[in-house]
């Protein structure tokens, strides 16, 4: 075992003939082994609030420039923006240059005068979201917003409805997001009433875990 | 009265069974490979689980040794794996030699798909999860703090962050085996 092994490259100590070696068999040749002991040097800082949903499906707040290294890792093809406001310059100019799709999910498409951030998202934009989350086609997929906090939430929360869990699971992750002011009644309401019919789900087109969970266990 | 059995009726028979994911359940990673977190799983999360995640592999950590016959009828018909792995807090004596043995295990692909869970979700699996993020996907510090905080519900774990902050191994796994989304062990 060479220090060349090693997860930085530079320290390796006294302590590696301590611990237990696990090439009992032959199998396990030392080119075949390697070191696992320190965090790299060079640190990913993921985005506000981040959390893989379903596979290749992800949520988080606003993605600032120090997260970019990040996202990069994730190879997204597609990031859903849920707010009326454009996001800042920087992740536009992001997404432009990574050939990354920017759907902007406005919260009140219709406009008018009480459109404002404190709003939560019309049935149409949630409705909106989710056609864009059930094509297979989008992924690997982000949802974002500010905070990532209720207006991803709700988006998420309403995808649980079409994926059969029950309410009580629902609210219960769409709480954990919300920070210590913790979740908006009028969020869960809306998760709710949200008619889950509403999403047209073409077969062909949707990823294999919302297959799995619109099968319905017996 | 009958309104009522009405219903109940309904309520049993006719509206489809609803999936129970356990508490705190989330994937912790969902590309190459499905690793999810939990708390401990009850009978009524046994349908979501089997029908949905189409475990592996479960890893329990915790102070709690002997299994419900449930959980373990439970886990002999999926079929899945299992792995007690004692743990009262991050201050136990020989919680490296533990930590390693779990990252033994996730550092093998041919274990997925995979749960990490604990009593409920928060403090234990945190721990698990935070070392993971760090030493396999060398996330920042802020982020893995942000994560913890997310799951823990904002509890207190101050212990746990200073202990994911210093952990430390060495530990020889094949390399032919570990699974994509292992970032920072380059072979």
């Amino acid at each position: 075992m060479s220090p060349q092994d090693t997860l930085s490259g530079e320290s390796i100590s006294n302590e590696v003939s301590q611990e237990k070696y696990h090439g009992e068999s032959n199998e396990n040749s030392d080119e075949n082994q390697i070191l696992v002991g320190q965090a790299p040097a060079k640190r990913i800082v993921p985005p506000l609030n981040f959390c893989p949903v379903e596979r290749y499906l992800y949520r988080s707040g606003q993605p600032s420039p120090v997260n970019f290294p990040f996202l990069l890792d994730l190879n997204l093809k597609t990031i859903i923006w849920l707010a009326n406001e454009e996001p800042q310059d920087s992740l536009l100019v992001f997404c432009d240059r990574h050939d990354i799709q920017l759907q902007f999910a406005a919260i009140n498409p219709d406009g008018g005068e009480d459109d404002n951030p404190w709003d939560g998202l019309t049935e149409h934009s949630i409705i909106n979201a989710l056609q864009t989350i059930v094509d297979q086609d989008n992924y690997p997929l982000l949802v974002c917003c500010g905070m990532g906090r209720h207006r991803t939430g709700t988006v998420i929360g309403c995808l649980r409805r079409i994926m059969g869990w029950n309410l009580a699971s629902v609210s219960e992750e769409y709480r954990r997001f919300t920070g210590s002011r913790g979740g908006r009644i009028l969020v869960e309401l809306l998760i709710e009433a949200f008619d889950t019919n509403s999403v047209k789900i073409d077969h062909n087109r949707a990823p294999p875990w919302l297959l799995t969970a619109l099968e319905q266990p017996e | 009265m009958l309104y009522y059995k009405i219903l109940l009726y309904y309520r049993i028979y006719l509206k489809p069974m609803m999936y129970i994911p356990p508490l705190n359940f989330s994937p912790v990673v969902s590309t190459d490979v499905s690793l999810y977190r939990s708390g401990y799983p009850m009978p009524l999360n046994y349908p979501f689980i089997r029908d949905q995640l189409h475990l592996r592999t479960i890893i329990h950590v915790g102070d709690k040794q002997d299994l419900s016959p449930e959980y373990a009828e439970f886990l002999e018909q999926g079929n899945i794996q299992f792995h007690n792995i004692y743990m009262d807090s991050c201050r136990d004596d020989g919680f490296k030699d533990r930590m390693n043995q779990i990252l033994e295990i996730v550092l093998n692909v041919d274990n997925y798909p995979m749960l990490i869970h604990s009593g409920k979700g928060k403090h234990r699996v945190g721990t698990v999860v935070g070392i993971i993020r760090k030493l396999l996907q060398g996330w920042s510090i802020a982020g893995i703090y942000q994560e913890y905080d997310i799951f823990s519900g904002g509890l207190k774990g101050e212990a746990d962050l200073e202990f994911i902050t210093m952990f430390e191994t060495s530990l020889f796994i094949r390399k032919d085996k570990i699974p994509g989304f292992v970032t920072s062990v380059t072979t």
